[in-house]
């Protein structure tokens, strides 16, 4: 066979005599080892060029977009208009210009309403026209826009948990990128669930954007014996901060209803049953460095959550301040003997959470948690080797949830042999733990502060007393673009009395695993 | 011997297996209970279904076609390698284990005292609790909370101080059965009644007596109860002579005249089920409509479900019918029957008469509170009740009421 390849022919010969795929693995990696190379040389000769040129006085007389057909004008205006050189005090330089365009091509690649990629095209205007100037070009950007709509309906099944779902999208419905969401499911657990948002950038920025919505669900909780059915709308502010940070302000409306009791439920849990009504602030703070949410090798991830409930004008019948604080951070673990990434890696995890009774409005005593506010941990998401809710305070047969709360985690993830490092697959060994408590019953009579006060230090307290409840053992990790797949082993070590540990297999599906 | 661990020992199988399992705890767990439930007086009889727990788990708990060696067995077994004591309650938890409560709908304060509820169908069971000589403490709740969907149920007093230890409620319909065995039960082991030591002092008189007229009672309440199981258009046809009255008519048509009076007529629904039912479940304007909206609908429902058309005049006629026919019944007897001390008709008329008359609700409609008015007999057993049977509590529930 005449080898169109090049100069090496020699080599390859001697190879195809002997094992033929190799030769032919070989040959594709050497063929794609080329384009790149022939791709870089071609990037880097524009590089050149463009920097030769950089200092190229240059205006930008005009900016089309090309086939944006049902975006508004006024909307990519707003993008664009800042950049055109009737608009600066001064003229660019080539590089200053095209470095300004993209920024712009970049911001319509984040409003999620043109296909990538957005080409674009740079072109020097007729010089009939007397108004020109020698210095003007014209960019072109041409995109393609998603279609409006989208309808999906299909079948989940995953945490314990079967779901048929109807999802409807409508994007840039007024043609300024705003996007309706349209979501229903039914399922065995989530009984039913209807939710609808409407989002939209504001003044054209795709990193700060407003959203409000409804919903309405009602969902079984088996752990703790009863079904809550929710009715409520949310509103939210959400913009990146500077740092690389996402930041989310919003305020949120629930009723919430506790109901269909089973017949074993707990004398707690039939205590909570009925109506309340949430009203409360929101924020929440993502950083997220990690190189793979799935499965990080390495980076980190910080996130806090605040909530501020029934207090002061919020009303509603629930009063708490609530905080969460989560953690998580993956290095590589270099083996010695191997060359570059060993595929080994380290992973923790920590998370932390608060709950404070606040006094709900106006009135001196503060409110006790409910166990819809309260929060619950134990799980093949968060500390595995427990059942869903294992852990914490226990009436009966449910798990009452605690007020406050800490959880670590260690894995170790080691590539499988003859799978490979590249493949999202991987061996691990954990040992993860935590407590869960709920705040001691004051026995001090005094001001309402005080008496939260003097809850909460022994509680806290109580958090480091003894070992942490704890599980440990190993298991399968694969990594979908979604959502993270595991099937660990795994055996409690440490528990308190009505903990539910597991021993044996857990299979777990979560998109932020601890 | 910390059960819990016994039964993950079966998750060494597949998960697909884990839900059935989970069941036959549950099932086996409710079994449990149900037996402590009915011999809470024997103390003996709690331990039984304990030991044998463990034992039939490991038994049932290892699928035929998947059974671990003993090895690992034993290994798991090893596993918590350590376990500290249980986890505290949350605040909100109710505490009071070691009573038998009763959940009906009354105010956070009336609770507390043990004041009358205003509800018709829980004031009946606490009524004739109390008449029975139980000793119990109310908490006030809703219906969500109810395991038939309704008010009152009771929750008999935990036997023993672990609160893993689940105790089934005993829906409304069962109170009258609980009673009777519980009575049986304490008759048996010949002990005193706890409850009747620990009671209020007004009751333990009552208890002793309610004891010695045990027998002659318990034959009259069977004969209620073969009343009621009469397919009801045959009650209303035989509802002629004032001895066959059942409690069944007095509450078909008491009832239907108070859900007509109370939800249908809007200056009551806004003087009385607004502050009493809507307002206490939350403090929001909009699930406060929607709640009403509910409560409503339900009330026409009930109404429409005993006759295709509502109509007002009918409805207090029969009810002022039916009042007629319990003065008559009752005539000069300070209770039904010419009893000493009351039962569970009594209870019933009680609970009706009792929330029509009671002064601290706002009837703005009074036109129920003035047919009843008219039977001076009906009046004066219900105040006879209320003075001697509630005491000082009676007026828990309107002070609070009025402080909010």
């Amino acid at each position: 066979m005449a080898d169109p390849l090049d100069s090496g022919d020699d080599i390859f010969d001697r190879l195809k005599k002997g094992v033929d795929p190799k030769l032919q693995e070989e040959k594709t990696r050497l063929a794609n080892e080329r384009e790149l190379a022939q791709v870089e040389k071609a990037q880097r000769r524009l590089g050149e060029l463009i920097q030769d040129n950089s200092t190229l006085p240059t205006t930008i007389s005009s900016i089309r977009i090309l086939n944006a057909t049902n975006t508004r004008k006024g909307f990519l205006d707003r993008i664009f208009n800042p950049i055109i050189s009737a608009n600066q005090d001064r003229p660019y330089t080539l590089a200053e210009a095209i470095r300004e365009v993209s920024i712009g091509a970049d911001k319509l690649h984040k409003l999620d309403v043109f296909h990538e990629p957005i080409s674009l095209f740079i072109d020097r205007p007729s010089h009939t026209d007397p108004s020109m100037t020698p210095t003007d070009i014209d960019i072109y950007l041409s995109v393609v826009e998603k279609s409006r709509f989208k309808f999906k309906t299909g079948t989940d099944i995953g945490n314990a948990e079967g779901s048929a779902y109807v999802h409807g999208l409508a994007r840039n419905i007024f043609g300024g990128a705003e996007s309706l969401n349209v979501n229903a499911s039914f399922g065995t657990r989530t009984r039913s669930a209807y939710q609808a948002s409407f989002e939209t950038p504001i003044l054209s920025n795709p990193d700060l954007r407003w959203e409000f919505g409804g919903l309405a669900s009602s969902t079984q909780k088996p752990w703790s014996s009863h079904e809550e059915v929710l009715k409520g709308g949310w509103t939210k502010l959400r913009w990146m901060a500077l740092g690389g940070g996402m930041h989310e302000l919003g305020y949120n409306g629930v009723w919430r209803q506790i109901t269909g009791l089973a017949s074993n439920a707990s004398p707690t849990v039939r205590r909570d049953a009925g109506d309340s009504v949430k009203s409360s602030l929101t924020h929440t703070w993502v950083k997220d460095r990690r190189d793979n949410p799935q499965l990080p090798t390495r980076g980190y991830l910080n996130k806090s959550t605040l909530e501020l409930a029934g207090w002061g004008p919020l009303q509603g019948d629930v009063a708490f301040g609530k905080a969460e604080v989560e953690a998580q951070g993956a290095i590589p673990v270099p083996i010695p003997g191997v060359q570059g990434e060993s595929g080994v890696s380290l992973t923790t995890g920590l998370r932390a959470g608060l709950l404070y009774p606040l006094p709900l409005g106006t009135e001196a005593e503060s409110k006790p948690s409910r166990i819809n506010d309260r929060f619950q941990l134990g799980g093949p998401t968060d500390v595995r080797g427990f059942r869903l809710s294992g852990l914490g305070p226990r009436d009966g047969s449910d798990s009452l949830g605690g007020d406050v709360y800490a959880a670590g985690s260690a894995n170790l993830l080691f590539p499988i042999p003859r799978v490979g490092k590249d493949k999202p697959f991987r061996f691990q060994l954990f040992a993860n733990g935590g407590r869960l408590l709920a705040l001691k019953k004051s026995e001090i009579e005094g001001t309402d502060g005080e008496k939260v006060k003097q809850t909460l230090s022994p509680t806290i307290a109580e958090l480091g007393n003894g070992l942490p409840s704890m599980a440990a053992g190993f298991g399968l990790v694969y990594a979908h673009p979604v959502a993270r797949f595991e099937l660990n082993f795994s055996l409690p070590l440490v528990l308190r009395r009505g903990e539910d540990g597991r021993k044996g297999l857990q299979f777990g599906i979560g998109i932020n695993m601890l | 011997m910390f059960w819990p661990d016994q039964k993950s020992l079966s998750d060494l199988g597949l998960v697909g297996i884990d839900k059935e399992l989970e069941e036959y705890h549950d099932q086996n767990n409710s079994a449990t209970t149900a037996d402590d439930e009915g011999l809470c007086d024997n103390p003996q009889s709690q331990e039984r279904p304990k030991q044998s727990r463990p034992k039939t788990q490991a038994r049932e708990t290892s699928p035929q076609w998947f059974t671990t060696p003993q090895s690992i067995r034993r290994l798991f077994d090893k596993f918590p390698l350590r376990i500290y004591s249980l986890n505290e309650l949350p605040q909100r938890s109710p505490r009071n284990r070691e009573n038998n409560t009763l959940w009906i709908f009354t105010t956070n304060e009336g609770a507390q005292l043990g004041a009358p509820s205003f509800n018709p169908g829980c004031l009946k069971w606490q009524a004739y609790m109390i008449f029975k000589g139980i000793d119990f403490v109310t908490i006030s709740s809703n219906n969500h909370a109810s395991p038939t969907g309704a008010l009152p149920f009771l929750l008999p007093a935990s036997s023993t101080k672990n609160p893993l230890e689940a105790v089934l409620p005993i829906p409304s319909t069962r109170i009258e059965r609980w009673v009777r065995e519980k009575k049986v039960n304490t008759e048996k082991t010949g002990r005193p009644s706890d409850e009747g030591l620990e009671a209020r002092n007004q009751h333990v008189e009552a208890s002793v007596s309610t004891k010695q007229k045990s027998i002659s009672k318990e034959s009259l309440d069977m004969r209620y109860e073969a009343y009621m199981s009469l397919p009801n258009y045959r009650i209303r046809n035989a509802y002629v002579g004032p001895i066959s009255i059942p409690h069944e008519i007095v509450e078909i048509t008491a009832m239907r005249s108070q859900l007509y009076s109370l939800y249908l007529s809007p200056p009551n629904f806004a003087s009385i089920v607004l502050p009493l039912y809507v307002n206490p479940s939350t403090s929001n304007t909009l699930a406060r409509v929607a709640l009403s909206h509910q409560l409503r609908a339900a009330a026409e429902t009930e109404l429409l479900k005993q006759s295709p058309i509502i109509d007002v005049e009918a409805t207090y006629r029969d009810c002022d019918k039916a009042f007629e026919a319990l003065s008559e019944l009752l005539g000069d007897d300070e209770f039904f029957f010419g009893e000493e001390v009351p039962g569970l008709f009594d209870a019933c008329v009680f609970a009706y008469t009792h929330v029509v008359l009671d002064e601290d609700l706002d009837w703005k409609h009074t036109r129920l509170r003035e047919g009843l008015e008219q039977y001076g007999n009906l009046v004066e057993h219900q105040k006879s009740i209320v003075e001697g049977w509630f005491g000082d509590n009676a007026s828990g529930r309107s002070r609070s009421h009025k402080k909010a």
